[in-house]
């Protein structure tokens, strides 16, 4: 799900620049008041634990692949904008060090996997937190939900972006297409994945460290 | 406490095993090399073709030298500690701003 560079158009990359840009600064604000000697060890620790999950690639029958990303975990422990934040930080690693993911691209991938994910996932776990498994449904609901963002940042491209002759110049595949091959690749396989991650950290680290998933539970 | 040295345990294990990540021989959906376009479409599209912009030192998780599961290794390792160097450098500026 990490859009290289060229594969958005420059309106596309523009505009969503100006919409992550705005948000990072109040994430950032956020992040200032939520960290402490106690919160920064966790937050650390799962935001390179996002970085590291990122690189299991799962390959799925249709000849691609794809990973889950810990976004959600960060957002219903410590809130959506830390976790904004943190996958963001992670992203940009993988960018600059790694070339995974693009650098004009960077805030069309940190809406789509860090903000998306953080905060339909806290939304959802907010809704049923009563519920046992609502980890793993947060976990599904904000996978799903980058996957709809990334999906519509690339399926856009053909529809926008055309030479003289009709040819596609950036993401050639239209919106159709790009919805149901990434979403649905996602509602069947990686969401699952994030779901599962979710429920996992959540229920341990409850047990272990009541402390930490007070203010979620 | 006892929940971030779990943290950190989950974090070794699964660096140790990073090199699960590179059993998929496919690629993302939509991050296919220029030669997929070509087969596809007939044709690269014209802004992926010429896409320039920033060359990273260490593309695809690999390292000059390395093979395959080495650098992907290295890399995990590397990305991690960027990240804790990153925070540790965060959490002595908040100490500083507020003693």
């Amino acid at each position: 799900m990490h859009i290289p560079d060229g594969y958005l158009s420059p309106a596309t990359c523009a505009v969503t620049w100006a919409a992550a840009l705005p948000l990072w600064a109040v994430a950032l604000r956020k992040v200032r008041a939520k960290l402490d000697e106690t919160t920064l060890p966790y937050i650390a620790s799962l935001t390179a634990l996002s970085f590291v999950i990122m690189m299991f690639n799962i390959p799925i029958p249709g000849g691609t692949s794809g990973h889950a990303v810990g976004a959600v975990l960060l957002a219903i422990l410590f809130g959506p904008w830390v976790a904004f934040a943190a996958v963001s930080m992670a992203l940009l690693v993988q960018a600059l060090l790694f070339g995974d993911g693009g650098v004009t691209t960077f805030a069309a991938n940190a809406l789509g996997m860090a903000a998306a994910g953080s905060f339909v996932g806290y939304w959802v776990f907010g809704a049923l937190r009563r519920w046992r498994f609502a980890p793993f449904a947060a976990g599904y609901a904000g996978m799903a939900a980058s996957s709809v963002v990334i999906a519509f940042l690339l399926g856009l491209q053909p529809h926008i972006a055309v030479d003289a002759q009709g040819k596609p110049l950036y993401f050639p595949f239209d919106l159709a297409t790009t919805m149901t091959a990434l979403v649905g690749a996602h509602l069947l396989f990686f969401a699952p994945v994030e779901g599962l991650f979710t429920q996992l950290g959540y229920t341990f680290l409850r047990r272990i460290e009541p402390e930490l998933t007070k203010e979620s539970a | 406490m006892r929940g971030r040295r779990a943290l950190y345990a989950l974090l070794a294990l699964l660096i140790m095993l990073v090199p699960l990540g590179l059993l998929s021989p496919d690629p993302a959906w939509g991050e296919w090399e220029e030669s997929f376009y070509e087969k596809a479409l007939g044709f690269v599209p014209e802004g992926i073709a010429k896409a320039s912009g920033w060359h990273a030192p260490l593309p695809d998780y690999s390292v000059p030298g390395l093979g395959e599961v080495g650098g992907y290794y290295l890399s995990a390792l590397l990305g991690v500690g960027v990240i804790a160097a990153l925070f540790w450098l965060i959490g002595r500026g908040l100490k500083r701003g507020r003693g």
